[in-house]
C-alpha cells in the first residue's frame, strides 16, 4: 500500500468511527437499559405475563382485548380530533417546523386503513413504515410501540377494524424543507428505532415487567416525560426528568425525591393516574388530562400498580430549575403575602379567588387547590398559562369538575400578569412571563 | 348566556357517557334545612337550586364562574354555584338569598341595601348581597382593599359599584346614610 492510500485509508476508517461515535453519543442508551438485569426472550419468560391484557379480559374476545390495549396506548387521544369521530384522525400537531396531521385510522379503505393487512400493520406501528412503502414522522411513537408483542398490535388492528369506517380525509402536512422529506426518516428510524421487542428482564419481580411493558410500549410515558436529544429523539440519560411536549410541561416524573416522584405516596400517584388527581399534587391538565381520561382511567388496578412499581424504579434525574419543596398555603387574606403584581392581582380577585381562595386552598373542592402542584411551583409557569389559556375538566367518580378557559375573555398581557401573580403567591418563585409569551403558548396549542 | 348553559348541558352528555341519564339520589342542607332530591353527580348547584328545588333568588348570569350572579355560601364562603357540581357540596351547609337575612352579617347587609338604595335592575344584587355578606362575616371592618378583593368578581351591568361600596362600609359601621 503506498503511502498516499494508506493516509486515505487511515481518515476513511477515522471517518467512519467518528460518525459511528457520534451515533452512538446522541443516540445514548435505550429505554430500559437503566434497569441492568438479565434479559431473556418473552417466550422462555416463565415467572410472569407482562404482554397482552389483564387476567380478567385473558378469556375475551379479540376485538376487547384490542379495545383495552388500544386505549392503554391511548392510540384515540392523537388520532381524533375533537369534535369529530373517534380514531378519524386530523388532529393538528404544530411543531416549529410547519403543522403534522394524524391519519384516520378508522376501517375506511380510501381514507382510512382498511387495506391494511396484518403485515401492513405491524410495519406501521412497530417499524412506522406506512401502507405504500413511505416513511411516518415520529410523532406516531413507533419507537415506542416497536416494543409490543405482534399479537397485541394486531389485537389492537382486530379492535381498530371492529370500528365504523368513516371516511375522512386529513389535511396535507405543512412542514418545511429539509423536514417535507419523508425518505429521510429512514435514516432516523435506522439510527433511532430500536426495532426489538420487549424482552423481561428476570432479576425484577413480575410486577415491574408488566409495568415497564405498559409505560414503554404502550402507554409511551417517555414521549412527553423524557428531554429529546440532538436528533429529537428520546435522551434516557435524563429519562423521565421532565420536557416541554405540545406547548405544555410535562414535570419529572423519575424517582427523585425533590423534584420528581420520590416523594409521592404510592396511594397518590394510583389516584393521580387512575383519578388525574392526587391530594396536595393536583390535577391533571392539558396532555396528561387527556392520558387519563382516554387511557389510565381504563386500565385494570394492577395495571395502574404495576406502572406505580416500574416507575418508582426509574433512576433520580433532578430538574434543576424547580424548587426543592413545593410552597406552603398562602396566608388567607389577600393583603398579607407576595403582592409584586398589581394588575394580576386584579385578574386575580376578579377571576380566580371565588374558586382557588387567596390562600391556594379552594374553598370549592381540593381538586382547585393550587397549594402543593407543580404548575404554581414552576417559575416558568408554562402550566399556569396553558390552563388559564383552555381551562380544564377532570372526570372522577362522583361527577366533573371544570375551570373555563380564559383566553378569549383576557389579553396576553392580563393572563401572563395573572400567571405571575400565581405563582409569586403560591408558588416558590414568581414567574416572568411577558405578553409575547402568552403568544407563543397560544400558537403552539391553537388546533 | 343561554347559550352557555346548553353547552355545559351538551358536554356533560357527549363528554361522559357512563352519567348520561343517570341520576342519584342526594341530600343537601340548604338554609339549615335537609333537602333531598334526585340529580346527576355533575350538575351544578345552581341548576339544583332554581329547577330542581324552585329556589329562584339565585340568578344565573355567565355559566362560567365570571360574573357573580349566582354566588352563594357554602360553610360560610362565597362560592359561584354555577360551576359546583352537586357532589362537590355533600355534607357541606349551603346558604342561599332566601335565607342570608337570618345570618347576622346577612340582615346588616340587607338593611344597608335598602337604606343606600343599592339596587338598580336588580339582577346581580342576589350576588353582591351573598359575596358582601361573607366578606362582613369574615372581615367586619373591611378596607377598600378589603371590599376590593372580595367583591371584584361580582359584576354590575347598572354600575352600582359605588352604591354597594357605601352600603358595606354603612353595614360595617352601623351608620345610616
Amino acid at each position: 500500500m503506498s503511502g498516499k492510500m494508506r493516509i486515505l485509508t487511515s481518515v476513511v476508517v477515522i471517518a467512519i468511527v467518528a460518525a459511528g461515535l457520534g451515533v452512538w453519543i446522541i443516540r445514548g442508551p435505550g429505554p430500559l437499559d437503566f434497569a441492568g438485569g438479565t434479559k431473556v426472550a418473552l417466550a422462555d419468560y416463565r415467572a410472569g405475563k407482562p404482554t397482552g391484557v389483564p387476567a380478567k379480559l385473558e378469556k375475551a374476545s379479540l376485538v376487547d382485548r384490542g379495545e383495552y390495549l388500544a386505549k392503554a396506548a391511548d392510540c384515540m387521544v392523537c388520532h381524533t380530533k375533537p369534535g369529530e369521530k373517534d380514531y378519524s384522525g386530523g388532529l393538528g400537531f404544530k411543531l416549529p417546523f410547519g403543522t403534522l396531521y394524524s391519519t384516520n385510522i378508522t376501517p375506511d379503505k380510501d381514507t382510512g386503513i382498511g387495506n391494511y393487512s396484518d403485515q401492513d400493520f405491524l410495519n406501521a406501528v412497530q417499524h412506522g413504515k406506512r401502507h405504500d412503502g413511505a416513511r411516518l414522522y415520529p410523532a406516531m411513537p413507533y419507537t415506542s410501540y416497536t416494543y409490543m408483542t405482534d399479537e397485541d398490535v394486531l389485537a389492537v388492528k382486530a379492535y381498530l377494524f371492529s370500528l365504523p369506517a368513516v371516511r375522512a380525509k386529513a389535511p396535507e402536512n405543512t412542514l418545511s424543507f429539509p423536514f417535507n422529506q419523508r425518505w429521510a426518516m429512514m435514516f432516523w428510524s435506522a439510527v433511532f428505532n430500536p426495532d426489538t421487542r420487549f424482552t423481561p428482564d428476570t432479576s425484577k419481580s413480575p410486577e415491574w415487567n408488566r409495568g415497564a411493558y405498559l409505560a414503554e410500549a404502550l402507554a409511551h410515558c417517555g414521549e412527553c416525560h423524557t428531554p429529546r436529544n440532538l436528533g429529537f429523539a428520546l435522551d434516557n440519560r435524563k429519562k423521565f426528568g421532565g420536557a416541554i411536549t405540545a406547548g405544555w410541561r410535562a414535570f419529572n416524573i423519575s424517582s427523585d425525591k425533590a423534584t420528581g416522584l420520590g416523594n409521592w405516596r404510592d396511594e397518590d400517584l394510583i389516584s393521580y393516574l387512575s383519578l388525574g388527581h392526587a391530594p396536595g399534587h393536583g390535577s391533571a391538565s392539558g396532555p396528561m388530562g387527556e392520558a387519563v381520561d382516554r387511557s389510565f382511567s381504563q386500565f385494570a388496578p394492577e395495571d395502574i400498580r404495576a406502572v406505580v412499581a416500574y416507575l418508582r424504579s426509574v433512576p433520580p434525574v433532578a430538574s434543576p430549575d424547580l424548587p426543592a419543596t413545593t410552597a406552603p398555603a398562602a396566608p388567607a387574606s389577600h393583603k398579607d403575602g407576595v403582592t409584586a403584581d398589581a394588575r394580576g392581582k386584579m385578574v386575580f380577585a376578579s377571576a380566580c379567588a371565588s374558586c382557588h381562595g387567596w390562600s391556594g386552598e379552594s374553598p370549592v373542592s381540593p381538586m382547585a387547590t393550587l397549594t402543593g402542584t407543580w404548575a404554581v411551583n414552576d417559575p416558568a409557569a408554562t402550566n399556569v398559562a396553558q390552563i388559564v389559556l383552555s381551562g380544564t375538566r377532570r372526570h372522577t367518580p362522583d361527577g366533573a369538575l371544570s375551570m373555563p378557559a380564559f383566553g378569549n375573555a383576557y389579553s396576553d398581557d392580563e393572563i401572563a400578569a395573572v400567571a405571575n401573580y400565581v405563582t409569586a403567591r403560591f408558588g416558590t418563585k414568581g414567574s416572568k412571563l411577558t405578553a409575547k409569551d402568552v403568544a407563543e403558548l397560544r400558537e403552539q396549542t391553537a388546533e | 348566556m343561554i347559550m352557555v348553559a346548553r353547552k355545559f348541558a351538551d358536554q356533560v352528555a357527549a363528554s361522559d357517557p357512563a352519567s348520561k341519564g343517570m341520576h342519584m339520589a342526594t341530600t343537601l342542607t340548604i338554609n339549615g334545612e335537609t333537602k333531598s332530591f334526585d340529580a346527576p353527580p355533575e350538575m351544578p348547584l345552581l341548576w339544583v337550586l332554581r329547577d330542581i328545588l324552585g329556589m329562584t333568588g339565585t340568578k344565573f348570569g355567565c355559566g362560567i364562574a365570571q360574573c357573580g350572579a349566582c354566588t352563594v355560601h357554602v360553610d360560610g364562603k362565597a362560592v359561584r354555584s354555577c360551576v359546583l357540581p352537586v357532589s362537590a357540596v355533600a355534607n357541606r351547609a349551603v346558604t342561599t338569598i332566601e335565607h342570608v337575612g337570618s345570618t347576622p352579617a346577612g340582615a346588616k347587609v340587607q338593611k344597608a341595601w335598602l337604606d343606600a338604595e343599592v339596587i338598580q335592575c336588580g339582577y346581580c344584587q342576589s350576588g353582591q348581597i351573598m359575596a358582601a355578606a361573607a366578606l362582613l362575616a369574615a372581615t367586619p371592618h373591611p378596607d377598600d382593599s378589603d371590599i376590593d378583593a372580595a367583591m371584584a368578581g361580582n359584576i354590575c351591568r347598572c354600575g352600582t359599584y359605588v352604591r354597594i361600596r357605601e352600603a358595606i362600609k354603612q353595614a360595617a359601621s352601623g351608620r345610616q346614610s
